[in-house]
């Protein structure tokens, strides 16, 4: 997939833009603080209706003004699509409404129609970072990928929302926290379903591309699903048996504590460099290449499972990796679609498809 | 308000007083009335096996333009949701479960929206009825009247499916 246009108003410093991407390589070019970043964050918000950058997303409204529109034209295998999403503020946070071939849809029927991959300098913290990181890695692919994750992903997140008030509460009712729990388990269970699938099919492939990336006679990266319910077999039934008895295993100490304790929401994915623990033992060097080829796994199984490329959004990281990893990961990106790439200079060993010059919040296209 | 005589301003200010004195709950289904008890509740003709529990006393109103229900009505007055400070305790449940000791019914019907906080107050209330032997269902999901497989969203769709039956 890739997009033929792409118009902004009113979000972030941009007050009209309209542009024409390219397929192959898209740089936005320009000294910092141009709005570079902003041109990725709307187009990732296109796709996914999200900020990569906040959660407060009435801050992507150009300051007085109570409404942000991002609009595209995109061309996927079953034909033309136009994309809208509109931001408005309201009360303290905001409102968005979610367009397709000009009909209103809803979010859940929105997601997924142009797929992206972001990946931006906080990405290399992916491995020794807290695993928040590694949890919205796979929910972002896969909310992308199946309007069923989101949508339990959306329910699991609320009824723990409701649990830990309740815990906190500190007023026990047996019949209340049964029905949670069900709830949890029964959304929860499909989450951990998915994410076992996701990430067998990122691993795999994460160890291959680490096994070239580091050549003959290197270490060997190994990616480790760790669910916080493990069943007696990977089987649905499974988990949810196991899920079940670990909630009344710790029913106690989740009174005691006042928070929920079990589920998916405790999550991890291990990365092991020859069996060991990679952000115990890994040198710097090592953690980046590891980052590299997860994100380059990434992108691959979205292309394999989605039938199509999906967009990919580097957001200065090229400048971010040394020559060699910098080579290797534009090498391994064949058969790419459509890519949006940020920095301050044109990197070298890239070849950009079209050059847009950002400066305070205009851009042009370079002549090539 | 400026622009209108006295007598609209009065006019306004009586029909605000008389909110005041003359509107309440009725005491047997929690419904906004003027009556006590309320006209559905004192209507020989409707269902009085049949119960709706519904979250708020707006919703009978949509419920009854509807014109497919003759039953009762049982206002809880909100729905279990801890992170607002709402508990089964400040809900109108004991009220339904005294309803259901002294009144002859044969089906609760829970009407509360399909979100996590409706869904969870649902089940909540089925568990606290199933021993009493009288009936607990749940409005059904699905897809629009009139709609169109194609625009249904995909969330609606699955629940639909679960939710189907034999003709």
């Amino acid at each position: 997939m890739r997009l033929t246009r792409l118009a902004l108003a009113n979000f972030r410093n941009y007050q009209l833009l309209e542009c024409e991407p390219a397929p192959g390589f898209n740089l936005f070019v320009g000294a910092n603080a141009q709005g570079k970043t902003n041109l990725l964050e709307a187009i990732a918000m296109l796709g996914t209706g999200k900020s990569f950058r906040t959660s407060r997303e009435h801050e992507v409204i150009r300051e007085g003004e109570v409404c942000a529109t991002l609009s595209a034209d995109a061309v996927v295998d079953a034909g033309e699509v136009a994309l809208a999403c509109t931001i408005t503020a309201q009360g303290r946070g905001s409102r968005k409404v979610y367009g397709v071939n000009g009909h209103p849809v809803r979010y859940a029927s929105y997601l997924g129609r142009v797929r992206v991959v972001t990946f931006t300098p906080d990405d290399l913290r992916l491995v020794s970072g807290p695993p928040q990181g590694r949890r919205a890695l796979m929910n972002a692919a896969l909310a992308q990928e199946s309007p069923a994750y989101y949508g339990a992903l959306a329910s699991y997140g609320r009824i723990l929302v409701q649990k830990n008030a309740y815990l906190r509460a500190g007023v026990p009712d047996t019949a209340l926290n049964t029905i949670y729990n069900e709830r949890l388990i029964t959304c929860g269970t499909q989450l951990m379903l998915a994410r076992n699938h996701f990430v067998a099919a990122l691993a795999q492939r994460a160890t291959t591309i680490y096994r070239r990336l580091v050549g003959a006679g290197g270490e060997e990266l190994t990616l480790c699903y760790r669910p916080n319910v493990v069943g007696a077999s990977p089987a649905q039934a499974d988990i949810a048996g196991a899920f079940a008895v670990k909630l009344k295993a710790a029913a106690v100490s989740e009174a005691l504590r006042r928070i929920s304790l079990v589920g998916p929401h405790r999550d991890e994915i291990e990365f092991l460099l020859d069996g060991k623990v990679l952000s115990n033992i890994g040198s710097q060097g090592q953690r980046r290449s590891a980052v590299l080829a997860v994100k380059l796994a990434e992108y691959g199984v979205l292309r394999e499972r989605g039938g199509e490329a999906p967009l990919l959004l580097l957001d200065d990281v090229l400048s971010e990796l040394d020559a060699q990893r910098r080579d290797f990961f534009l090498a391994q990106l064949a058969e790419i679609e459509q890519v949006f790439v940020t920095s301050t200079a044109v990197p070298p060993s890239l070849i950009p498809a079209r050059i847009f010059e950002v400066e305070q919040a205009r851009i042009r296209q370079r002549e090539l | 308000m400026i622009q209108q005589s006295r007598e609209q301003a009065l006019a306004l200010a009586d029909a605000i007083v008389a909110i005041k004195d003359r509107v309440r709950l009725c005491g047997r289904c929690f419904a906004v009335t003027e009556s006590d008890p309320c006209a559905t509740c004192s209507d020989p003709k409707r269902d009085q096996s049949l119960v709706c529990v519904v979250a708020e006393p707006r919703d009978i109103f949509t419920i009854e333009r509807s014109g497919a229900y003759r039953g009762l009505y049982h206002v809880l007055g909100g729905v279990i949701s801890p992170m607002d400070g709402v508990g089964p305790n400040q809900l109108r449940i004991k009220e339904l479960l005294t309803r259901l000791s002294t009144e002859k019914l044969n089906e609760v019907i829970v009407a509360t929206n399909p979100n996590a906080e409706g869904e969870a107050t649902a089940l909540y209330l089925s568990r606290l009825i199933a021993p009493s032997g009288v009936i607990v269902s749940r409005l059904a999901y699905g897809l629009p009247i009139g709609g169109d497989l194609d625009y249904a969203d995909d969330l609606t769709l699955a629940r639909a499916m679960e939710g189907r039956r034999t003709l």
